[in-house]
């Protein structure tokens, strides 16, 4: 059966663990360190062809510890796609503590820009370099970030306005 | 009697009827456009749902006439009726037979063109009182249509006045059944006067595809927007009244009037009007609307000049046709 | 509903092709981008712009949205949309909810297109379960994906028309003969299914519901008439010159932009872009069959309405070659599911993209979740109409009133698949 699933061309793989210095994950797409981000993406872009804008997809994960204190993790994937025959999608993962921000792509694809506050919305992550960084889905002035895993669907901020 | 009992009492019988006709061509077009999509069109009150009209009326009449806090209280009261009175007016020298019109001026087709262009005033009273700003925008585009649309009206309004020499209606309509309908005779001129005619006219009355002050897809109801009850109500009835007086004298300026083969009378008049009154309708639910700088671009590129050239035309040939005689 | 169709004129018509209307002279696609980021105040302190609000209350905003308009006269000088009056938590949804029971809720999301919503969730579920799926149930779903995609497009024709002329007038008669025609489609659903709409006929491992004896002809009947009577309306809306002036040059929305935004679908392959996850990246049964795609070169609104015209005769040929040769076997690899925890999975990723009448259409699931891991984690609706909207900024600067009715039908925005 031939799904259109996560499975990369070789020479992205390569792509990410030499020149990149990316970590594979046994269930899901390379590790990237946030410093290598936005190199990555244009990398992608301009020499890989990779110009379709994929998607932007962030995962709160609470309260793992490291370095001996409880943190909140926050893991972005993104991922982008070739034109035309044989498309294939190039995917990676950051994780960044919650709090911390990570690169936005806005400079290299438009289409960064509502993604990424839908994920800011949803999740709570910032994205440097965003120009105009604000609520998509829900109202302006909704507090919480409501796909966070100590977001209730009923608690007391959640009801019906 | 006297003339001036003679003529209220035409005045009120012709009003009567226009608009007891306005109210029906309700239903007309709910069926005619029902059958167009392939559905039935209302059904339920009355055999053939013929009391639909009636049912509309009192639903709008019991419905409360809001007036927004912040909407200029005295025009956008005024308007919806100014709108009826004055494409009622335009009727009152439109002859439907050849003793029945309630005032047959000398000055006719000037005194339609006035009126005509004068309802375009109230349009704008009502889209700039109601202070809402698809009004205002359906508003501005209903003057720009309105001041346009009428140098073609006028135009193709002159190509009958000058075969016939004469402005008045009724001169015009005597002279078709003498020589012809000008729709037909002289080839030409007549024909394409009147293919001028029906947008520009459609476009005073805002008729698809030229209701941009209405354009329901982009401005909710333009105009309308803020009008409840019985002011949405006067404003629509003076749509179709003035769509029907359209098509009344188009019929008497281009098809003969009252002219027919068998039995001429008030019959063919009110036949014909009617014929092009659902050729309207037929226009209005099969074509899509233009976006209003392609209108005034159609308007002044091409109605106009082709206008200016169609009078000098029929001018030409009453001159020829004066030198032959001779 | 009994029709006579001239057997000589379906039989021509089996003759069309994809690309029946060849890609007129027009020049290829060029936006003149407006700044998303335009600070007003700076703009021009001179001119009074009128902010006018396409408001969530609207005819034509294909469903609840916001389009603030900032207005110079008529002109728009920027463009602010604002989504989310539809936001039903769907995603936060899916980590409370298990495998089994997301399927029904996926429906929702695209109303115009449920097969596709459905099918993209259960290849991404099987994709991460690991579970095979049957032929005759690869081979239905493609069938069913194709009579969606006629149908979605048929809506999508009638509401466009309705957008340019409003619904008391030529739009609305255009708007009845689509639905009438959509009806046709919907009838053979519900054959099928039981529902005309929100189907739930497929699950993780295959489909739901097997076809019933003479759903064949139907299918026929229906394709039958559809191709015929598109002709007719084709004739009736694309050659009338009302209609190509509104169109033409209207919303050019060109490769570069498209690419960058993620937008897929009728909206890129209408920018010269070859692109088609059916035949590119092929899922279900789409390996066995050629796919033949349009595309245009000029950008707008007219391009997007040729390829999507395009696209339905495309999908007819399509229904037609599969109908009657429908594979025999089993229709899910699952035995029947009991109860709703019968799903389970370790954490992994994974990602399944249908071709959607909008788009690339995906789901990205990340397992391991609640309930002993009978729910996702995350799972993420990548929704081509989110990628569409997001255009609006860039293309609406420049045009007027009018033509943001035109573009925002053009683009064809399902909100609730925008909003989730």
């Amino acid at each position: 059966m031939s799904v259109a699933g996560l499975a990369m061309a070789v020479d992205v793989i390569e792509l990410l663990t030499q020149r990149f210095s990316a970590n594979s994950e046994p269930d899901g797409p390379p590790l990237v360190a946030p410093e290598h981000h936005l190199e990555l993406a244009r990398t992608l872009r301009d020499e890989f062809g990779y110009r379709i804008f994929g998607f932007v997809i962030a995962s709160h994960h609470p309260a793992t510890t490291k370095d001996g204190e409880k943190v909140d993790r926050v893991r972005v994937v993104y991922g982008l796609r070739t034109v035309g025959s044989h498309t294939r999608l190039a995917s990676w993962q950051l994780e960044v503590d919650v709090g911390t921000s990570v690169p936005s792509l806005v400079g290299l694809f438009a289409g960064a820009d509502w993604q990424e506050r839908e994920q800011y919305d949803l999740v709570g992550i910032r994205f440097e370099g965003h120009p105009d960084l604000r609520r998509l889905m829900l109202p302006e002035d909704w507090k919480g970030h409501p796909l966070r895993k100590d977001y209730a669907i009923d608690t007391e901020v959640a009801p019906w306005r | 009697m006297s003339p001036y009992l003679r003529a209220l009492i035409y005045s009120l019988v012709i009003i009567t009827l226009l608009l007891t006709v306005t109210a029906w061509s309700i239903w007309f077009e709910r069926k005619f456009s029902g059958r167009m999509q392939s559905r039935v069109g209302p059904t339920f009150y009355g055999p053939f749902g013929l009391l639909q009209p009636v049912v509309d009326g009192l639903k709008l009449l019991q419905k409360e006439f809001l007036i927004p806090e912040s909407a200029d209280r005295a025009l956008f009261v005024l308007a919806p009726p100014l709108t009826v009175i004055l494409a009622l007016g335009t009727a009152a020298v439109v002859p439907f037979g050849s003793e029945v019109v309630a005032a047959d001026l000398d000055v006719g087709v000037l005194y339609i063109l006035a009126l005509g262009s004068l309802t375009t005033v109230p349009v704008w009273i009502a889209g700039w009182a109601s202070n809402n700003k698809y009004s205002l925008l359906g508003g501005m585009r209903a003057v720009a249509q309105g001041i346009s649309y009428e140098i073609p009206l006028a135009l193709a309004a002159l190509v009958p006045v000058i075969l016939a020499g004469s402005m008045s209606l009724t001169d015009i309509v005597n002279y078709q059944i003498q020589h012809g309908w000008f729709v037909f005779w002289p080839p030409g001129p007549g024909f394409l006067a009147f293919l001028f005619f029906l947008p520009a006219s459609l476009a005073e009355a805002n008729r698809i595809p030229f209701d941009i002050p209405e354009a329901e897809s982009e401005l909710i109801a333009g105009v309308t927007t803020e009008y409840t009850g019985m002011g949405f109500g006067l404003l629509y009835l003076a749509e179709y009244l003035h769509t029907l007086i359209v098509s009344a004298v188009a019929s008497a300026l281009f098809f003969g009037g009252w002219d027919g083969p068998l039995l001429p009378g008030l019959h063919w008049m009110v036949a014909k009007t009617l014929v092009l009154f659902a050729g309207i309708f037929a226009i209005r639910w099969s074509l899509v609307r233009f976006r209003s700088d392609q209108l005034m671009g159609i308007c002044w590129r091409y109605l106009v000049p082709i206008g200016l050239g169609l009078v000098m035309v029929s001018a030409i040939w009453v001159q020829l046709a004066k030198a032959s005689a001779q | 509903m009994e029709v006579e169709v001239a057997s000589s004129a379906v039989s021509a018509s089996r003759e069309i092709s994809a690309n029946q209307r060849p890609v007129t002279n027009r020049s290829p696609a060029k936006t003149r981008r407006g700044d998303p980021y335009l600070d007003i105040a700076a703009y021009d302190p001179e001119a009074d712009l009128m902010v006018l609000n396409l408001g969530p209350q609207h005819p034509s905003t294909h469903g609840v949205f916001r389009l603030k308009l900032y207005l110079d006269g008529e002109l728009i000088v920027k463009a602010v949309p604002f989504c989310g009056y539809l936001h039903r938590g769907v995603e936060k949804l899916c980590e409370k909810l298990t495998y089994v029971q997301l399927v029904p809720i996926f429906d929702k999301n695209d109303y115009v297109s449920p097969m596709m919503n459905e099918q993209s969730l259960v290849m991404a579920f099987e994709s991460l379960l690991g579970v095979e799926v049957p032929r005759r149930a690869r081979y239905l779903r493609t069938l069913l994906a194709e009579l969606q995609r006629i149908a979605s497009h048929l809506l999508w024709f009638g509401a466009f028309a309705m957008d340019l002329g409003g619904a008391l007038g030529g739009g609305s008669t255009l708007f009845m003969y689509c639905f009438r025609e959509r009806e046709l489609i919907l009838d053979v659903f519900e054959e099928l299914t039981g529902c005309r709409f929100h189907y739930n006929t497929h699950m993780i491992g295959g489909n739901r519901h097997d076809v019933p004896a003479g759903w064949a002809a139907k299918v026929h009947s229906a394709i039958d008439i559809i191709e015929h009577r598109l002709i007719e309306y084709e004739n009736y809306l694309t050659t009338n010159r009302i209609y190509l002036d509104r169109t033409c040059g209207v919303g050019v929305v060109d490769a570069d932009l498209a690419m960058e935004l993620g937008i897929t679908g009728p909206i890129l392959r209408a920018a010269g872009i070859d692109h088609d996850l059916r035949r590119d990246a092929p899922y279900h049964a789409y390996d066995e069959l050629e796919v033949r795609v349009t595309t245009d070169i000029a950008g707008d609104c007219e391009a997007r309405t040729r390829v999507r015209l395009a696209e339905i005769r495309e999908s007819v040929r399509l229904v037609r070659l599969m109908i009657d040769g429908i594979p025999e076997g089993p229709l899910g690899s699952r035995k029947p599911i009991k109860t709703n925890l019968a799903e389970k999975s370790e954490r992994g990723h994974a990602y399944a993209a249908v071709e959607s009448p909008r788009g690339e259409l995906g789901i990205y699931v990340i397992g391991g979740g609640a309930n002993r891991g009978a729910s996702p984690y995350r799972l993420k609706i990548r929704s081509p109409s989110l990628h569409a909207l997001s255009c609006l900024p860039y293309v609406l600067p420049g045009h007027v009133v009018s033509d943001a009715v035109a573009i925002l039908g053009s683009v064809d925005p399902i909100m609730g698949e925008v909003d989730r």
